[in-house]
């Protein structure tokens, strides 16, 4: 589904190689999660994908299609297929929370409608049956800011799924939140994954749920791909690898 | 710390520009000496003349609908302007730059000055400094508006961007709920400004109140000078309580 060949990313103001020379493909039912210590290219990976970021050299392909080439509004078609969610949530304060699902419509609507913000029944119908998926149809009124991060993550899932996403693409989406709330976000993750057979992406700082949840797991270091294979072969020697010697045994010897 | 070498520098530059400011404005305290004068000419303002006072209201009337117009048209160009106007929502650097020069060239040009230009083609008359007041407006809002838009927290921005939405319409929908309660409050106190500049464009001819009130003092009508005076004192302190209860409303 999507196939990345040779791809290196380099930040000239900074002179870091966020990434370099990556040969990856990925396919629909995958559940990918994406570990490597902070800097070492994983938030760089995600948002090459959807574009958010441009690959200094090499392509990304969907379905065969070079996309990480494409115009802007081209991109945007394919940025429509990709829901997106982010470590602080990124939804638009002030708005209620059925509000900020519906934006997740935006990319499919004339910028007339988007402009006089009107949605038809059948948009709202769906944004409240996204939330229902969630479990916050009966928060829809509310204002985001009045949510806790758990339940503001699962309007950021809501809006993504609101998309009809081929994709899903996750930037450390549970990195604050508490573990009992990670856990609740990644059930749900898993459950949609399953349900409507997508390809996930989600980078990850914590290995438990990366082994629990992962059919496939990438390791960065320093921009370079590390690892690449099962969440059963990741063992304690790839992790340190991946993390360094400081890290904690305790992971794996339970 | 306070007692820095700087700092005495500092304060020596400072007593020195008193003076000098001093000496070019002639402020001599001792001048009030005479103040038994002020006083006198404030006594020729009491008892306040309420036979003039319908024609006040209904001129305070055009006041406030020359300060809202001004300043609500001024609001209106300058919104889609200043997200030119704002390096983070700019198509290219180069309108960014354009926009800004060209709203601090609005904007440095006085309201009365502009005001006296249109009078030769608009004649006298609330309309030309209705003008006048929205002209100056929009280099204001432009500012203003376009540094609230720059400070906007950019997250929304990228996640607009992420769901495909088209790039104006990503950060029309991101950045204006954000910055929504700072462009009310800049509005309200910009129309509590625009009613003190339409009395000065008053002066000029320009209508309303400050026409009136400017045409009483040169006749001489102390008691409805001060009547006037009453009638702005209102109207100002009502606007301002008008907007801060919208503000509350909104925030």
């Amino acid at each position: 589904m999507i196939e990345i060949k040779d791809m290196s990313v380099h930040f000239k103001d900074t002179n870091i190689k966020a990434l370099s020379e990556i040969n990856l493909t990925l396919d629909r039912g995958e559940f990918v999660c994406v570990l490597g210590k902070s800097g070492a290219g994983k938030s760089t990976f995600i948002r090459t994908i959807n574009g958010l970021q441009k690959p200094t050299t090499g392509t990304i392909f969907m379905d065969g299609v070079p996309i990480s080439t494409m115009k802007e509004e081209e991109m945007r078609k394919v940025r429509r297929e990709m829901g997106m969610i982010f470590q602080h949530f990124n939804l638009i304060p002030r708005l209620s929370v059925l509000q900020n699902v519906l934006t997740g419509t935006f990319g499919y609507r004339s910028s007339f409608k988007n402009l006089i913000g009107w949605f038809s029944s059948e948009e709202i119908a769906n944004a409240k049956r996204v939330l229902g998926d969630v479990g916050l149809l009966d928060m829809a009124e509310r204002r985001v800011e009045t949510l806790s991060g758990g339940q503001k993550q699962r309007v950021g899932i809501a809006r993504a799924l609101l998309q009809q996403p081929r994709i899903l693409l996750g930037d450390e989406p549970v990195a604050s939140l508490d573990p009992g709330t990670s856990n609740h976000t990644f059930n749900i993750l898993k459950e949609i994954h399953e349900r409507l057979g997508l390809l996930t992406i989600i980078n990850v700082h914590d290995i438990e749920l990366a082994k629990r949840y992962a059919t496939r797991i990438l390791a960065f270091q320093n921009g370079e791909l590390i690892y690449d294979g099962t969440a059963e072969d990741f063992n304690e020697q790839q992790y340190m690898n991946t993390y360094g010697s400081e890290f904690q045994r305790s992971t794996f010897s339970r | 710390m306070w007692f820095k070498k700087s700092n005495i520098l500092t304060f020596t530059i400072l007593v020195i520009l008193l003076f000098i400011s001093m000496r070019i404005t002639e402020f001599d305290l001792s001048k009030f000496r005479d103040f038994r004068n002020m006083i006198d000419f404030l006594g020729q303002w009491f008892p306040m003349d309420f036979t003039q006072l319908p024609g006040m209201v209904q001129d305070a009337l055009e006041t406030l609908a020359m300060a809202f117009l001004g300043s609500f048209l001024g609001l209106l160009i300058a919104l889609p302007l200043s997200f030119l106007a704002a390096r983070n929502t700019a198509p290219f650097p180069a309108i960014y730059q354009f926009t800004r020069v060209s709203l601090s060239f609005v904007r440095s040009m006085p309201e009365i000055v502009i005001g006296l230009i249109l009078l030769t083609t608009l004649g006298l008359g609330p309309f030309p400094a209705v003008i006048a007041i929205m002209f100056h407006n929009v280099g204001v809002f432009g500012k203003l508006i376009s540094e609230l838009i720059e400070a906007a927290d950019p997250g929304p921005q990228e996640a607009m961007k992420a769901v495909g939405a088209r790039t104006w319409v990503a950060h029309l929908f991101s950045i204006l709920p954000q910055i929504w309660p700072n462009v009310l409050s800049q509005y309200f106190y910009r129309f509590e400004v625009a009613i003190r500049t339409s009395l000065i464009l008053g002066f000029i001819g320009g209508g309303g109140i400050g026409q009136r009130l400017f045409t009483d003092f040169r006749t001489f009508q102390y008691s409805s000078v001060s009547l006037d005076v009453l009638v702005i004192m209102v109207m100002v302190i009502l606007v301002d309580s008008l907007g801060s209860f919208i503000r509350n409303r909104v925030i």
